[in-house]
């Protein structure tokens, strides 16, 4: 049963995709999203403040050398990971990189929480070893990739409403928080929602109740746990419409829930795609 | 279909709940400190209405006399960053130095500073709104040699 639930196959076809995203988000991460951890280079080591992580490990603290050597390095590896080829060796190295170079953007006073999900997905992704792109065979290494990362992605939102209830309370249920959050960072989408008596009050008890109910995802089979992954990025894009706020790590690695080893055949079921893969020319039939 | 062998199945999941329970643990005792593990405070704060709002921000003086605000492309440094070494930077105005070293190597070209300072901005709030009150004040300064 246990057996079961942890291992229940996934086609190779999806860990192949599932690599080109994540590992083609590397180099998409380090310059465009988080750009400012490479701009930790030109910081004197003295405000460096290494994480526990750090400590324990025993690290070099982030000169100028190594956090260039360390993102040309990793940079490096993604690219080359996301072409498919040594899927252990290269997916190791990335996973390993990504998590120092996380390290050094963390370690200057400031923590972000929004990769989680996608660490855990690097470190999974190399105990598939080869998937190619298509390849339908049902694999038990790629099941239970795809369900530690979902586990993740679940912590992510239920341990997100436990730390709500450890730092703000049970008033944060009632507070301020969306309220000054908006105020700080509305947009045209969310500025009249302060203007609305409980509604910011009622989004704020609608997130906990989701969040705590996130774990529903984790028994959810075939089309009801897509239709769960795509009110999740339903969530994430009302978010960032309204406070520009964006969990991009996250996301890649909640888009490995998706069926994506069926993408094609759902396009050729819809004649947007030719049964060969080419694009259907404007004006074909389209019955 | 390809298969496990039970080994490589409890591997799997011994790997699975060990990291389960690293998160579980952080969650409730652990602090940023133990990043990547939790707690995963996004927005995890109570806020109330009527209580001020703390913005913290970086200014220096140029050689040349001119008060300029540090933005986070100028030092390399997010706000947030300073804002989380607060306490340290008190202690130790000495840091600001290697804030403003930071600032020579990302604009060679512009006049040095002499001096750096942590100000912080108090916006009093009334119902989440600014009533257009506000207070500055320098909390750490530094003459820069």
């Amino acid at each position: 049963m246990i057996d079961r639930w942890f291992f229940s196959p996934v086609a190779l076809g999806r860990i192949a995709i599932v690599r080109t995203i994540a590992y083609l988000f590397v180099p998409i991460d380090v310059f465009l999203i988080t750009p400012w951890a490479l701009a930790h280079r030109n910081v004197p080591v003295e405000l460096y403040q290494p994480l526990r992580i750090a400590r324990l490990l025993a690290l070099p603290s982030p000169t100028h050398t190594i956090v260039v050597g360390l993102c040309v390095a990793l940079v490096g590896c993604a690219l080359a990971a996301a072409t498919g080829r040594a899927p252990r060796v290269l997916g190791t190295l990335v996973a390993v990189l990504y998590l120092a170079w996380m390290i050094v953007a963390m370690s200057y006073g400031k923590v972000d929480h929004d990769r989680v999900g996608y660490l855990v997905l690097l470190a999974v992704l190399p105990t598939v070893g080869p998937a190619r792109w298509g390849d339908r065979t049902p694999s038990e290494r790629a099941g239970w990739a795809i369900k530690a990362t979902a586990i993740a992605v679940v912590c992510t939102y239920f341990l997100a409403a436990w730390a709500k209830f450890r730092f703000g309370g049970i008033d944060w249920l009632t507070g301020a928080t969306y309220t000054k959050a908006v105020l700080r960072r509305g947009t045209i989408f969310s500025d009249w929602t302060v203007h609305v008596p409980y509604l910011l009050v009622l989004a704020q008890i609608g997130t906990i109740v989701f969040e705590l109910a996130s774990p529903v995802l984790l028994f959810l089979r075939g089309r009801w746990q897509t239709w769960a992954v795509l009110f999740l990025f339903g969530f994430h894009a009302m978010v960032y419409a309204g406070l520009t706020i964006a969990f991009w790590p996250h996301l890649v690695a909640l888009a490995a829930l998706l069926p994506l080893e069926r993408t094609g055949a759902w396009l050729r079921e819809r004649r947007w795609l030719s049964r060969r893969g080419d694009p259907v020319p404007p004006g074909a039939a389209r019955t | 279909m390809a298969t496990l062998t039970p080994t490589g199945k409890r591997i799997r999941i011994g790997a699975t709940l060990l990291g389960l329970l690293l998160l579980i643990v952080t969650t409730l005792f652990g602090t940023d400190d133990d990043f990547p593990a939790a707690p995963f405070r996004m927005y995890s704060t109570t806020d109330e209405l009527d209580a001020p709002v703390r913005s913290l921000r970086l200014e220096g003086v140029t050689v040349e006399g001119e008060r300029i605000v540090l933005k986070d492309s100028d030092t390399g440094l997010r706000r947030a960053e300073i804002e989380g070494q607060q306490a340290r930077i008190k202690a130790d105005p000495a840091l600001l130095d290697a804030v403003a070293e930071a600032y020579h190597e990302r604009n060679p070209s512009k006049p040095r500073l002499r001096e750096v300072d942590v100000v912080v901005r108090l916006i009093e709030l009334r119902d989440g709104r600014p009533t257009g009150e506000q207070q500055d004040t320098t909390t750490v300064r530094r003459e820069i040699s």
